[in-house]
C-alpha cells in the first residue's frame, strides 16, 4: 500500500517538473513583458509582474514601421491561407469523393511534398524570384507560403471530406440537386469546421515563417512581424522587456488558436499513417 | 468529425467506415454527373490547380537547384545574366573542403541527438500522462500545447532570455540550488554549450507533438491486455517491451521519421541564437547553404550544399514513404 502511494507521489512529482519545464518559459515571456525595467534587470528574479507596466508594449508598438509589419504579416498570411484553402478543397474533393486513375500517385506526391525541405530550396527560389522581379515584393511571400501550406491542407481536408457520409450527398441528389448544389448545401457546411481547423494550422505556419521573409524582403516597409522581432536583439542589445513585449502579442493568437484546434490536429499529421 | 484518439492506433480497427474507392454508380449520381465521360474528367479538373502549383513552385525550383549546382553563379554572373556551366566543380570544391565535412558531421550528430532526446523524453511523458490524475493530466497537456504552439522565433528569444548571462533565471536557479556559482556564466562561449541550448529549444518544442501522439496511442490499448500481461507476472519494463512497444511501433516509427526530417533542416533556431557562432562552430548545413549563397553570393556552391541536404533528406524520406505505402491502404 505504501509502496503504491510512493509511486503516486513520484508520478505527480514528475508531472510537476514537466509542467514547469513546458509552461514556465511561456509564462516568463508574458511576465517579463509586464515588468518595469528595474525588475527585469535584477540579479534575483522577480517571479510576479508586480508592479505592473505597459511601457514595453507602447515602446515596441511605437518603433518605426510597426504598422507596416503588422499589415504585411496579415496580408501575406491571409492571402496565402485563402489561396491554399481554395486549391486544397478542390483537391480534397477529388481524392475524397472520386476514384480515378492516378489518384494514388497524386496522394503520394502530396505526402512527399508535405515533407519538402524548403530550407534547401532557398537558393533556387531566390534566383527564380529575382528573375521575375519579385524580390522584395510581398506577392513573393504569398506564393511561397501558399505552396508551404497547401500539401498539409490537402492531406488533412481529405480526411475531413472522407468523414462526411456519402449518403448525405446522394440523398440530396435523389431529391433533385445537382452535384455542385449537393456540395454547396450538404458537404460544404459539414466541411466548414475542418476547413477552419486546417486554415488555422496553415495560418500559424505562414505567420511564424522567418527564413524566406528574412531573405526575400529587403526594405523595412516590406518586413513581416518575425523580422521585426528578430531585429530587437541587435538594435536594443539587452532590452529584454521590449523583446518580450513584442513577442507576447505575436505569440498570443497562435497559442490561442492552437489550444482550440490541437485535438483535431494531433492526429492530422499521423492519421493517414496509422489507419488500416 | 474530430478524429478521436481511438482512430490513431494502427490495426486497432479495420478499414475506415467511408471508403472512397467504390465509384458511385447508382441512379442518383449518374443523373447528376451527366454523361459518363464528363464525370470522369471532373476529378482531374479538381486536382489540376494544385498539380500546376506543385510543378511550378516545387518541381521547377527542384530542377533549378540541380541546374544551379552545376553553374558558376556568383554576383557577376547573376547581374550580367550569364550562364557558365562548370560541371561538377562546385561539388568538387565542397567535397575537398574540410569545413564542409565538419559541418555535415555536426549536422548529422546534432539531428541524431535532438531526435533521440525527443523520442525518449516524449515516450516518458506519454507514459506519465497516462498515469496522472485528471486535473494534473489536463494541466500538463495544456502546458505541452503551449510549448508546441509557441512560434519557434519566440521560443528562441525566450530561451535566450532564460539563459542570459547576467539576469537569466537559469543561472540564478543553478546558483540557488547549490550547483556552484553561475552568476555571469555565459552559455554561448563555446560551440558545444551553444549547441546544447539550441538543442534544448528544439527539443522543448518537438516533444509535445510526439508525446501527445504517443499518449493518444497508449489510451487506445485495451485495459484487458494490461491485465493479462500483469497476470503473467510482467513488471513495468516487461510490459513496455512486450506490449506497449509492439503496439505503438507504427507511431514510434512515424514520429521518428518526421523528427529526423524536421530537425535535420532546421534553420530559424540555429541561426537566431548566435548566427552560427561562436567562431562558426554552430553552423549546420542549412545555415551553411544560406551563408555561402545569400550572404556571400556563391549561389552555385550553395546549391551544391543544398543538393547534399536534399539527397540526405530523400534517404530519410524513402523509409518514411515506403512505410506509409505499406501501412496505408486508402492512400
Amino acid at each position: 500500500m505504501s509502496r503504491r502511494r510512493g509511486a503516486r507521489v513520484l508520478t505527480n512529482l514528475g508531472g510537476v517538473v514537466a509542467l514547469v519545464f513546458f509552461a514556465f518559459p511561456v509564462y516568463w515571456m508574458f511576465a517579463t513583458a509586464f515588468k518595469p525595467t528595474n525588475d527585469i534587470l535584477s540579479y534575483t528574479p522577480h517571479w510576479l509582474p508586480v508592479p505592473f507596466t505597459l511601457e514595453h508594449f507602447s515602446a515596441a508598438v511605437h518603433r518605426p514601421n510597426f504598422g507596416y509589419y503588422l499589415r504585411n504579416s496579415l496580408l501575406v498570411t491571409l492571402s496565402a491561407v485563402l489561396a491554399s484553402l481554395l486549391f486544397a478543397v478542390l483537391a480534397a474533393l477529388a481524392v475524397g469523393r472520386f476514384d480515378f486513375r492516378g489518384r494514388k500517385a497524386y496522394m503520394l506526391m502530396v505526402l512527399i511534398v508535405q515533407t519538402a525541405p524548403f530550407e534547401a530550396l532557398l537558393i533556387p527560389f531566390f534566383i527564380m524570384l529575382r528573375g521575375l522581379n519579385l524580390l522584395n515584393q510581398l506577392p513573393a511571400l504569398i506564393l511561397i507560403y501558399f505552396i508551404f501550406t497547401m500539401p498539409f491542407t490537402i492531406w488533412t481536408l481529405r480526411g475531413f471530406v472522407m468523414a462526411i457520409p456519402r449518403e448525405l450527398e446522394e440523398a440530396a441528389m435523389v431529391d433533385g440537386a445537382s452535384r455542385p448544389q449537393a456540395f454547396m448545401r450538404v458537404v460544404f457546411p459539414l466541411l466548414a469546421p475542418g476547413m477552419v481547423a486546417t486554415s488555422i494550422f496553415a495560418f500559424v505556419t505562414a505567420w511564424n515563417e522567418f527564413l524566406y521573409a528574412f531573405v526575400m524582403m529587403r526594405d523595412a516597409t516590406r518586413y513581416t512581424l518575425p523580422i521585426w522581432l528578430s531585429t530587437f536583439q541587435t538594435v536594443f542589445g539587452t532590452d529584454w522587456g521590449g523583446t518580450m513585449a513584442a513577442s507576447s502579442p505575436f505569440t498570443l493568437p497562435v497559442v490561442v488558436f492552437f489550444l482550440i484546434v490541437q485535438r483535431r490536429l494531433v492526429s492530422g499529421l499521423t492519421a493517414g499513417a496509422v489507419k488500416g | 468529425m474530430s478524429i478521436g484518439n481511438e482512430d490513431l492506433l494502427a490495426g486497432a480497427r479495420g478499414a475506415p467506415a467511408t471508403g472512397p474507392r467504390e465509384v458511385a454508380s447508382d441512379a442518383a449520381s449518374t443523373a447528376a454527373a451527366g454523361p459518363g465521360r464528363r464525370a470522369r474528367v471532373v476529378p482531374y479538373l479538381l486536382i489540376l490547380p494544385s498539380v500546376v502549383a506543385f510543378v511550378a513552385l516545387l518541381g521547377y525550383p527542384l530542377y533549378q537547384v540541380v541546374r544551379i549546382s552545376l553553374l558558376k553563379l556568383d554576383l557577376a554572373e547573376l547581374i550580367q545574366r550569364t550562364t557558365v556551366f562548370v560541371g561538377l566543380a562546385n561539388y568538387r570544391a565542397i567535397f575537398t573542403d574540410p569545413f564542409f565535412w565538419s559541418v555535415t558531421v555536426r549536422t548529422v550528430v546534432f539531428t541524431a541527438s535532438c531526435v533521440a532526446l525527443t523520442m525518449v523524453l516524449a515516450t516518458l511523458l506519454a507514459l506519465l500522462l497516462e498515469r496522472l490524475g485528471g486535473a494534473m493530466r489536463l494541466a500538463l497537456s495544456i502546458a505541452l500545447v503551449l510549448a508546441w504552439a509557441t512560434p519557434p522565433l519566440t521560443a528562441t528569444v525566450v530561451w535566450q532570455w532564460l539563459f542570459d548571462t547576467q539576469f537569466g533565471v537559469v543561472n540564478w536557479v543553478l546558483g540557488a540550488a547549490g550547483f556552484g556559482d553561475f552568476s555571469n556564466h555565459s552559455w554561448f562561449d563555446t560551440g558545444l554549450s551553444t549547441f546544447a541550448i539550441i538543442a534544448l529549444i528544439i527539443v522543448w518544442q518537438a516533444i509535445p507533438f510526439v508525446a501527445l501522439t504517443l499518449y493518444a496511442g497508449l489510451t487506445a490499448i485495451p485495459r484487458e491486455l494490461y491485465e493479462a500481461i500483469r497476470v503473467d507476472g510482467a513488471g513495468a519494463w516487461q510490459t513496455f517491451r512486450s506490449l506497449i512497444l509492439p503496439v505503438l511501433r507504427p507511431l514510434f516509427l512515424i514520429t521518428t521519421f518526421l523528427s529526423i526530417i524536421w530537425d535535420f533542416k532546421v534553420f530559424t533556431q540555429v541561426f537566431l541564437v548566435r548566427h552560427g557562432g561562436p567562431d562558426r562552430q554552430t553552423i549546420t548545413l542549412s545555415l551553411y547553404a544560406y551563408q555561402e549563397g545569400i550572404a556571400s553570393s556563391h549561389f552555385g556552391r550553395a546549391a551544391a550544399i543544398s543538393m547534399v541536404m536534399v539527397v540526405m533528406l530523400v534517404l530519410a524520406l524513402t523509409f518514411y514513404i515506403r512505410y506509409m505505402l505499406r501501412t496505408q491502404e486508402d492512400l
